[in-house]
């Protein structure tokens, strides 16, 4: 037990670099901070609320950071993608909190914040899911007919549409190959920006969807991009909870130090499979976060008498990280095993290289 | 030729693992000080009585804490110092008991020369959890220039660790080439 004196608790260090670990590999695979997963598992431990958020906040800045340094390695970043966005991203962020503010004053706040998070990730799991079978299907297709299958193979339509705006100034996105009017960046950065800041959380998983379906990036690109936004508006949400006082800055750094080894595995399993493999996962932590607002809601809008409701959102949550850890984990084995011409599963060629 | 290679991967793995190295006894240093504390309890951001709030945590109606009121350096045990908004919090403090509250006389009040504390703490909500809420942390600014530390502080331990893991795959020859995209396109 280690005795966190700002935070005033004791609580194991192990579960903190535990949760750092779990956290840095799903956040490092699929491109998202995490802060729906750590904030109630922080509360779990006894960290109050306010504690749990700025905690989560300053940790996803540093893990950001470990995630981002290998995903230029791997060549995942497009920087001038990244660049482009990050001040949409910052004014949306900043818009998203006021928001917030305003339906606090209204006493609204919960309610709608749930309602909106269920809505959103519900949206999002839906067209991922749509999107990532038919791309499987073809990929599959692709493979019988004896046809070469790249890294990513995507299939909606919608990106064509938002790069053909013919907005100046036009951006040349070397890493992505994408030609895009910046505006069409901007916008995307500020919208996830509002959608984050409302919400609360780092908004990867809106982002990473966004970057793909709208602006035409490839999901490993999208990850490693969506990275780098992640620094800057943790880095920033870090110095604004630090200022409140919402940090520990020990709790940070045992989760770091889990992070370390977490964001390694998780950005280094991207390197092993396909883009439809990374939004599989990306479309499962959506459904499975959708679930947990769920029962959060339903526990809300009981007057909070149902405490079941709330203890079952926290057991999803915590299960969530545990399960998302072991898919991508599994992925990784079974990719290896492939390569080696060993047997795999049936659905499991397709997704891996 | 692998061989000045192999020197150079190595120079970079220690030279990150030392920087995080020092980062990490940077930050338990200010800790085990008490300097990231004094940082973080800094000033007073009301009028009130500087406390630790821990002290009196277990304190009840039946029981109460009282609380010896005086200008004390620093908080020892059940001691409570006058403060002023924006005044330097004494060593020890960690939460300041609003003059409103004693006022109100519910959760604690003045007693001559001494603060009674009779409900130190309550049940809160936050992002739909309930948790405990203390008056510790109450009252209280954190140093701005802390904030600034934090942020330099895990940028550069993300830095420094993202770097020392990059060289230490490179020196145990996990090769990383950068991912084609675009192959088979």
């Amino acid at each position: 037990m280690f005795d966190f004196v700002i935070a005033g608790i004791q609580a194991p260090i192990f579960l903190l670099v535990f949760v750092g670990f779990t956290v840095g590999i799903v956040g490092g695979f699929i491109g998202v901070g995490g802060g729906y997963m750590v904030t109630p598992a922080l509360i779990v431990f006894g960290f109050p609320g306010y504690m749990a958020s700025g905690i989560d906040m300053t940790h996803i800045a540093g893990k950001g950071v470990v995630s981002t340094v290998r995903h230029r390695q791997l060549g995942n970043i497009d920087w001038t993608m990244a660049l482009s966005m990050v001040a949409g991203t910052m004014l949306g962020v900043e818009l998203g909190v006021r928001l917030l503010v305003y339906f606090k004053g209204l006493g609204l706040s919960t309610i709608v914040l749930l309602i909106t998070s269920v809505l959103v990730m519900f949206t999002l799991f839906l067209y991922t899911q749509i999107e990532t079978r038919r791309a499987h299907r073809k990929i599959e297709q692709m493979s019988q007919d004896g046809e070469s299958v790249g890294r990513e193979i995507q299939t909606s339509s919608l990106p064509k549409i938002f790069q053909n705006i013919p907005l100046a100034p036009i951006v040349r996105c070397r890493t992505a190959r994408v030609i895009i009017s910046m505006w069409v960046i901007v916008l995307v950065g500020v919208v996830t920006g509002v959608l984050a800041g409302f919400l609360g959380v780092g908004g990867g998983f809106i982002r990473v969807p966004s970057l793909v379906y709208l602006v035409g990036a490839s999901t490993h690109i999208a990850v490693g991009t969506d990275l780098v936004e992640i620094v800057f508006s943790g880095g920033y949400g870090a110095l604004r909870h630090s200022i409140e006082g919402h940090v520990d800055m020990m709790a940070v750094m045992f989760m770091i130090c889990g992070a370390l080894f977490g964001a390694q595995v998780g950005s280094i399993a991207t390197s092993y499979v396909r883009g439809p493999a990374i939004r599989y996962i990306l479309s499962y932590s959506l459904i499975l976060a959708t679930c947990g607002a769920v029962l959060r809601l339903a526990y809300v809008l009981t007057g909070q008498k149902v405490e079941s409701l709330s203890f079952l959102a926290v057991m999803l949550t915590l299960g969530e990280m545990i399960f998302l850890c072991l898919f991508i984990l599994s992925l990784v084995v079974f990719a290896v095993r492939h390569r080696k011409g060993k047997s795999v599963p049936q659905w499991v060629p397709p997704l891996v290289v | 030729m692998a061989e000045s290679s192999k020197g150079r991967m190595a120079f970079r793995f220690v030279f990150w693992a030392a920087l995080s190295a020092v980062l990490f006894t940077v930050i338990l240093r200010s800790h085990y000080s008490g300097q990231m504390a004094s940082w973080y309890y800094h000033t007073a951001a009301v009028d009130g009585y500087a406390v630790h709030a821990d002290e009196f945590v277990n304190a009840t109606k039946e029981a109460p804490a009282l609380l010896q009121v005086g200008k004390f350096e620093r908080i020892e045990g059940l001691q409570a110092v006058p403060v002023k908004k924006g005044d330097r919090l004494p060593a020890n403090a960690n939460g300041v008991i609003l003059s409103d509250v004693l006022k109100a006389g519910k959760r604690a009040s003045l007693q001559g020369e001494a603060v009674k504390v009779t409900v130190p703490w309550e049940i809160k909500t936050a992002k739909g959890f309930k948790y405990k809420d203390t008056f510790k942390h109450k009252g209280i600014e954190t140093w701005p220039w802390a904030a600034v530390w934090n942020v330099f502080m895990v940028i550069g331990l993300g830095i420094a660790l993202g770097f020392m893991a990059e060289g230490f795959t490179d020196i145990i020859g996990i090769k990383l080439e950068k991912i084609r995209h675009f192959e088979g396109h």
